[in-house]
């Protein structure tokens, strides 16, 4: 026997807490985006990323990498507060208590709820030490310029961070395929920093499942 | 707002309403009585909707576990409250972009599409007796939406091209 009184905790049901039409706001008098909780959103114009990759590229040449991955991480280290904050108030769930499935819809959700294509997880390799991260559609991907390496160097940092904080481990993250390259999806490898090291030099020749294999031996 | 009307006010910017567009607001305005009506039913009689639907569910399903019953239950209550504001503000649009995604996936991830195909079933069966045919007309289109919502895979990956951005 189920009681659906019982299941009607406070009248309330939470359901998509990131639905577009739900979570994003806008005041055009003020010119402001803003989600529910009142934060501001920025909207990001494909020419100003473009500006960022090429601007980076010609003050910092090859050190461009590293900074926007570092400022990946502040980013997702922000991100992974804002998204806990919010996923605690509405589904009254610590993140950490929150069963994988329902992390993942939300975490999904969130994405494109953002703009920033689709997300998922692999844990095909979750025994060894290691997540994979996938994405599709990424504008950070699909604006910046062509390269003969992955070049989601700023999501690369975001999830490094946002997984790092879920999971209290310092994790380091390296991208092993990516869109720009004709890739289906970008491909993320988190892990610890030292066992992704030596990936760091296949990525130019090995393909994923490949860089995996190695990884696992 | 009723995203026709919302049209029609912009597009009369500087003129009157011509005779189709002051259809679609008497249109509007003639039915909201019904919807009213029909949505006060669907909040004050809910419990008396999903209690006998849960306890159909759980006889037609004996093997499987209460927790499992329990959330698609939970999801039932939630889509049938997105539809009845759907449907107050005659919107399909506002059911589309709340479950969206969200409900098949939920589906997909807790395997649970065999269970909401039988909960959906019992569901229609008790709105068609409590609500009777006129609200029943009023309500329907919505429920079927969230009904393919269920089911429907996405095609492409949502981007913010896709959504409208």
């Amino acid at each position: 026997m189920i009681s659906v009184a019982d299941l009607l905790v406070n009248d309330r049901i939470p359901g998509n807490y990131f639905a577009t039409d739900a979570y994003v706001r806008g005041d055009l008098e003020l010119g402001i985006l803003e989600n529910r909780q009142g934060d501001r959103l920025l909207a990001l114009p494909s020419t100003l990323i473009q500006g960022i990759y090429s601007g980076l590229e010609k003050e910092t040449g090859q050190a461009s990498r590293l900074v926007l991955f570092n400022c990946g991480r502040w980013w997702g280290k922000n991100f992974y507060n804002r998204f806990a904050e919010a996923i605690t108030d509405y589904y009254g769930i610590s993140l950490s208590d929150m069963p994988m499935v329902e992390f993942l819809q939300a975490l999904q959700q969130c994405w494109i709820t953002h703009g920033w294509g689709k997300v998922d997880i692999d844990q095909t390799y979750q025994p060894r030490g290691f997540l994979v991260v996938k994405t599709w559609n990424s504008p950070f991907s699909h604006l910046a310029p062509s390269s003969e390496h992955p070049v989601c160097h700023l999501e690369a940092g975001i999830l490094s961070a946002f997984f790092s904080n879920l999971s209290r481990r310092d994790l380091h993250c390296l991208q092993t395929s990516c869109e720009s390259m004709g890739a289906d999806c970008n491909r993320f490898v988190l892990g610890l920093a030292k066992r992704l090291e030596p990936a760091e030099t296949m990525i130019t020749n090995l393909d994923h499942d490949a860089i995996m294999q190695q990884l696992c031996q | 707002m009723h995203p026709k009307i919302e049209a029609v006010f912009d597009d009369a910017e500087n003129r009157y309403l011509k005779p189709e567009e002051l259809g679609v607001l008497t249109q509007y305005v003639d039915t909201l009585p019904g919807r009213l009506t029909t949505y006060r039913a669907l909040r004050d009689r809910e419990l008396e909707i999903m209690q006998p639907v849960a306890d159909q569910l759980v006889s037609e399903l004996p093997g499987e576990a209460v927790a499992t019953l329990e959330r698609c239950i939970k999801n039932a209550i939630l889509v049938l409250r997105s539809c009845a504001l759907g449907m107050l503000l005659e919107d399909e649009a506002l059911v589309q972009q709340r479950l969206e995604g969200w409900l098949s996936q939920s589906a997909q991830a807790y395997s649970s599409t065999a269970i909401d195909t039988v909960l959906y079933r019992l569901l229609e069966q008790q709105l068609s007796q409590v609500l009777g045919s006129q609200q029943m007309a009023l309500f329907h289109p919505m429920f079927s939406l969230a009904q393919r919502l269920l089911t429907v895979e996405e095609e492409e990956p949502l981007t913010a091209a896709t959504i409208g951005w």
